[in-house]
């Protein structure tokens, strides 16, 4: 499988402080790649340098061959990306917003409308076209704000954090949208502080803390370099712990070990890689 | 695809909104300049030796105003909000579109709207007062000065990131200039300091090229044209500077 992005030694400062600390990565075509970090680790700056928005201090940094610091326009053509704020005209209609992006993007005048309407179609975004931004929720303007950006049929889909601040149903309505344009070939890149999100959509993830990829891999991978299995219990002060062992068999082994205490044995999750490589994992 | 082609790709979204909002976009244009007209031209001016005089020494001044008042707060606002709060003006930059197209896009808004007001002032100056002449490069020096004042505005709406630091620039900065700038007075009469400081305004030099286009007594001064040439030159290359840098 080729890279679509390739990331290297990249650093992003900002005065004295470095949001982005020497992350290396790819994206491969077809796949979606997941960046998951806590607030303020460095998943915003990753996305806005990779979209060319945000200089970078080192490193490098290619979107389908193009060198974005030498070859910017090339680059752009390749890239969509829907913002964690949602970044559309809220003055226009849905519809007005999606021409707009489609004539920003160079399609073919006389396309301009036949794709409007069929991608609104395919993503069943019709019944709101003609409804102005602002008078949407907050679910169906950020399915818009994604439907804009892939009008010009990116290589890549870049979302930033897609499904912040939703509720649960939008939250599934745009997984599932996310999931529908992966099936259609579009590469997906996204950021999330749901690990859950990231569980659900993503092939592979890296995981990002103060600026620094901590750990990267498939999903499984990732269970793997920790323990497959968890033993979860709680020490002496009451704090929740968990033990990680790569069978069943030595997860057992340890949890008789355990006494009275009370335990449960269950597989590893990515939750709990997240814990253990971000360093949080007595203060869960 | 040349820059014309992407300027009106990237106007396309403002004179949509332009177009649907065309009542609102008019009077909020024409009501200010057809005030100025009024109270001035017939207020004042109707307390003057010779009324009629006054309001033709007017109407240039205040063709000349519409060009910065029709434009400078509709552009920066539109900027700063499209920054602040829409974040739609990122997506402009990540769009395979040139810097300078962006930036000529962007003003178009201000042009449009600085075209439509000024040509209907034009219609009602010379209605009040036939005497003034008209001529296609009224409309030039229009455009210009509108493109002028948009760059400001554009300019204004990047550097700043709150509304009350806009509203604080009109107040220290555009109303003055609409006061002082020789639109509704001649400047001249001003005391020495105040009167260099006046000549050093953009609208002064639009106002006096303005006036030696529609009055024959007045004439074209060169030095205008250049000091209005080096503000749009240097308005355009701190907005290339600011938008290539990421400094907005």
């Amino acid at each position: 499988m080729d890279n679509i992005v390739e990331v290297r030694d990249l650093v992003v400062r900002f005065g004295d402080f470095t949001a982005v600390n020497g992350i290396s990565f790819d994206v491969r075509e077809g796949e979606i790649f997941g960046f998951l970090g806590p607030n303020g680790a460095g998943k915003t700056t990753s996305i806005r340098t990779i979209t060319t928005i945000q200089k970078y201090d080192s490193g490098s940094i290619s979107i389908g061959g193009h060198n974005i610091r030498t070859d910017y326009l090339e680059a752009r053509k390749l890239i969509g990306i829907a913002q964690q704020n949602i970044s559309l005209d809220k003055d226009l209609t849905v519809r007005q917003n999606l021409k707009h992006h489609a004539i920003l993007h160079k399609i073919p005048r006389k396309d301009i409308d036949r794709v409007v309407e069929e991608t609104a179609h395919i993503l069943e975004l019709d019944d709101y076209m003609d409804h102005k931004v602002m008078n949407l929720s907050g679910g169906w303007k950020r399915k818009a704000s994604i439907i804009c950006a892939i009008i010009h049929q990116p290589k890549i889909l870049l979302l930033d954090e897609p499904t912040a601040g939703l509720d649960t149903r939008s939250r599934y309505m745009l997984w599932d949208l996310v999931r529908m344009l992966n099936a259609r070939g579009t590469t997906i890149f996204l950021t999330t502080h749901y690990i859950e999100e990231a569980e659900a959509l993503c092939n592979r993830v890296a995981i990002i803390d103060h600026g620094k990829i901590v750990t990267k891999g498939t999903v499984d991978e990732l269970r793997d370099s920790i323990g497959r299995i968890t033993v979860d219990t709680t020490s002496d002060d009451g704090k929740r712990r968990m033990e990680y062992f790569p069978d069943i068999a030595t997860a057992k082994e340890f949890a008789h070990t355990l006494g009275d205490r009370l335990y449960n044995i269950r597989r590893t999750t990515l939750e709990d890689v997240f814990l253990e490589v971000t360093g949080d994992k007595e203060g869960a | 695809m040349g820059i014309l082609d992407e300027t009106f790709r990237v106007a396309w979204g403002d004179l949509v909104y332009m177009k649907g909002n065309m009542i609102e976009v008019l009077l909020s244009s024409l009501v200010g300049p057809l005030l100025y007209l009024l109270a001035f031209g017939f207020g004042v001016g109707g307390n003057m030796e010779d009324p009629a005089a006054y309001v033709k020494y007017i109407i240039p001044g205040i063709i000349a105003l519409t060009t910065l008042s029709a434009t400078f707060s509709t552009v920066s606002m539109k900027i700063l909000v499209q920054r602040l709060f829409y974040m739609s003006f990122d997506e402009l930059l990540l769009c395979p579109i040139h810097i300078s197209a962006i930036i000529l896009g962007k003003l178009v808004q201000g042009v449009a709207r600085a075209l439509i007001s000024c040509t209907i002032l034009l219609v009602v100056g010379w209605l009040l007062s036939p005497q003034v002449v008209i001529s296609p490069w009224i409309f030039v020096l229009i455009i210009v000065a509108s493109m002028m004042f948009s760059l400001l505005g554009l300019l204004a709406g990047m550097l700043t990131n709150k509304t009350q630091t806009l509203t604080l620039f009109s107040s220290i900065v555009i109303i003055p200039m609409t006061f002082l700038c020789g639109t509704l007075f001649d400047s001249s009469t001003l005391p020495d300091g105040i009167s260099f400081i006046i000549y050093c305004l953009p609208l002064t030099h639009v106002s006096n090229l303005m006036r030696g286009l529609m009055l024959p007594e007045y004439s074209i001064g060169l030095d205008s044209i250049v000091i209005v040439a080096i503000y749009v030159a240097v308005l355009f290359s701190i907005c290339y500077y600011m938008i290539k840098n990421n400094k907005c």
